[in-house]
């Protein structure tokens, strides 16, 4: 009698094995490669962006991946299985590398230059806002707050609202680190991307750098929708931070014209 | 041996017939009040605020009503209110940071564990943790189909629907949505369910019994940020609370076309439909009120003041 019991039981266990195994057919294998220094935050939020790609990947079967590529290797390396490239690296080798790659999203994670967005490069993707971002931000606020000194980012680690407390606690977690700018861009790249992959099934670097620069509408736990400017910017809030304290989020509410995410930065390429 | 029984019979008899009749009374979380305020059905004026301690959230009843449960998410815990005296009978621990939680027909807890990536279950009466299910990042909103066959858990961070079969607490479909799902709700039949996506400011229609988007219908204005959804009792129209476009926007429940958009306070979040259908309430948390709907004439008839950023409601009729 009981070992009838432990049979039937057996029985049903198989099947739901089974069943699981065919709703889950599909299997698709992601790999990003990150070019900059080791103990750079960007990496960290890269890291922290896998994990919860993977966190994903396991209900629908997709596999995440980060190759660690040094600079002095990356002429011969071979990027052609990448769905993208993450950088934290100087500017000269951020020109570079968008050339060498041109079908390959090259998403900068650290350098603000203004001149990067205005060249419009095809290829890149700037998650980190440009210093006219900052400066946009910080005079709009001053506009209403003539005597602040506060300056403008694009993180901060006590951020809480529209669900950053929570980012903010699993990255500290998971990271042993505050997220700062470099980490959030880094979570962001890698998050968008596998979003990307998650809803569309693109494994294609070519067809993700399509896709993220026209249909992307991405959730960088910031509130606002987010997608990119034809300069390859990254459209997002700014948090203007003094003495380490949040005291306003930019576009600044009454000051910033609509679309007021466009009050932030250069818009159009030069011509 | 009849003298024995006799007074156990009686226990049982009492036991069993105290479902006391539904206080009329309507119950709101305060997240930043750490109270509970309880309005008056039928004056709808608050009649006593409990406090309950650090940033209560997710609010239910019992299936026989005689119970309220309130997750207090900073206390990690459920704690079990008597309805009728108002008095906090007993608490017990619901995992950590618990936030929005359903009851399930059989009285056990489906609670969201916000920072654990993951779902429990509880049973109210012991406390005890029966089940725990992994699901995606930042769990939020927990519905389940009235004939108790099926869960819903939303991943906010992770974009899913995860499905759970409530027999055995395996998930048996993970439903890819729009940015930040919130919430849920299932129809009578547990065969269609609705549910909201923060940042793509939508609602959709999905059919549970496969898992496909049947229809996706946005909340409009680009403010909308939808939380909480209802079903009008004849299941013709939903109600969305509208996040920061401090409106309450009523949709057809078929095509997910909008039908009006009610105004009610600032950033509203949750929403409770009572049982006749008549009255929907909202919780307006920037401007610490709870909005009562007329759903007729798709009106607020009242606005009552409560505590510092009311969160959840439940009707107790």
């Amino acid at each position: 009698m009981l070992k009838k019991h432990i049979v039937k039981i057996k029985t049903g266990f198989i099947a739901i094995l089974l069943t699981s195994n065919i709703a889950f057919a599909e299997n698709i294998e992601v790999k990003f490669a990150y070019l900059g220094q080791k103990g750079h935050t960007a990496l960290l939020g890269a890291q922290q962006g896998l994990s919860e790609a993977n966190l994903q990947g396991q209900f629908l079967n997709q596999k995440y991946d980060l190759d660690l590529i040094s600079i002095e290797d990356a002429n011969a390396h071979d990027f052609s299985d990448y769905i993208a490239v993450l950088t934290a690296v100087d500017t000269d080798t951020y020109i570079k590398l968008t050339e060498s790659l041109p079908d390959i999203a090259v998403f900068n994670l650290s350098l603000k230059d203004d001149e990067l967005r205005s060249t419009c490069i095809n290829n890149a993707l700037h998650i980190i806002p440009s210093n006219t971002m900052e400066a946009d931000a910080k005079n709009q606020w001053q506009k209403k707050k003539p005597d602040s000194t506060a300056k403008a980012q694009a993180w901060h680690p006590d951020f809480v609202k529209f669900a950053a407390r929570d980012l903010n606690k699993r990255f500290k977690k998971n990271q042993n680190k505050l997220m700062d700018d470099n980490s959030w861009a880094g979570w962001a790249a890698v998050k968008m991307t596998s979003d990307t992959v998650a809803r569309t099934k693109i494994n294609d670097s070519a067809k993700m750098l399509h896709y993220l620069k026209t249909e992307l509408a991405f959730d960088g736990q910031k509130g606002s929708v987010m997608n990119f400017r034809e300069t390859g910017q990254l459209r997002q809030p700014m948090l203007l931070v003094e003495d380490n304290n949040i005291v306003a989020e930019a576009p600044v509410r009454g000051i910033a014209k609509p679309p007021t995410l466009d009050s932030l930065g250069i818009l159009s390429c030069e011509k | 041996m009849k003298l024995y029984l006799a007074p156990i019979i009686f226990f049982v008899f009492v036991c069993n017939s105290v479902s006391a009749a539904p206080t009329g009374r309507i119950f709101v979380t305060n997240e930043r009040g750490d109270s509970v305020s309880v309005i008056n059905g039928s004056s709808l004026t608050v009649e006593a605020t409990i406090d309950v301690g650090e940033r209560p959230r997710g609010i239910g009843l019992s299936p026989d009503g005689n119970e309220l449960y309130v997750a207090v998410s900073e206390e990690n815990k459920i704690k079990v209110i008597d309805p009728t005296s108002l008095k906090i009978l007993r608490e017990f621990e619901a995992g950590s940071d618990p936030e929005t939680f359903a009851v399930h027909p059989n009285g056990n807890i489906y609670i969201s564990n916000e920072d654990d990536a993951k779902a429990s279950v509880f049973d109210p009466k012991t406390g005890e943790q029966i089940a725990e299910i992994h699901v995606g990042l930042e769990p939020e909103g927990v519905a389940i189909s009235p004939d108790g066959k099926r869960v819903i858990v939303t991943s906010e961070s992770t974009n899913m629907l995860h499905v759970i079969k409530a027999s055995d607490n395996t998930i048996e479909n993970n439903i890819l949505v729009g940015s930040r799902p919130r919430a849920a709700t299932f129809t009578k039949s547990g065969d269609i369910a609705y549910a909201t996506a923060e940042i793509s400011g939508e609602v959709v229609k999905v059919d549970m019994n496969t898992g496909e988007i049947l229809k996706r219908g946005s909340t409009g204005d680009s403010k909308s940020k939808p939380k909480d959804v209802v079903l009008s009792k004849d299941e013709s129209v939903i109600y969305v609370a509208g996040g920061r476009a401090n409106k309450v926007v009523v949709m057809d429940a078929k095509t997910l076309e909008i039908i009006t958009g009610i105004p009610v306070g600032k950033r509203v979040w949750g929403l409770a439909i009572s049982k006749n259908g008549e009255q929907v309430f909202s919780t307006d948390g920037v401007s610490g009120t709870v909005s009562v709907i007329n759903t007729s004439k798709n009106e607020v008839i009242k606005t009552v003041e409560v505590g510092k950023f009311p969160w959840g409601v439940v009707i107790n009729d």
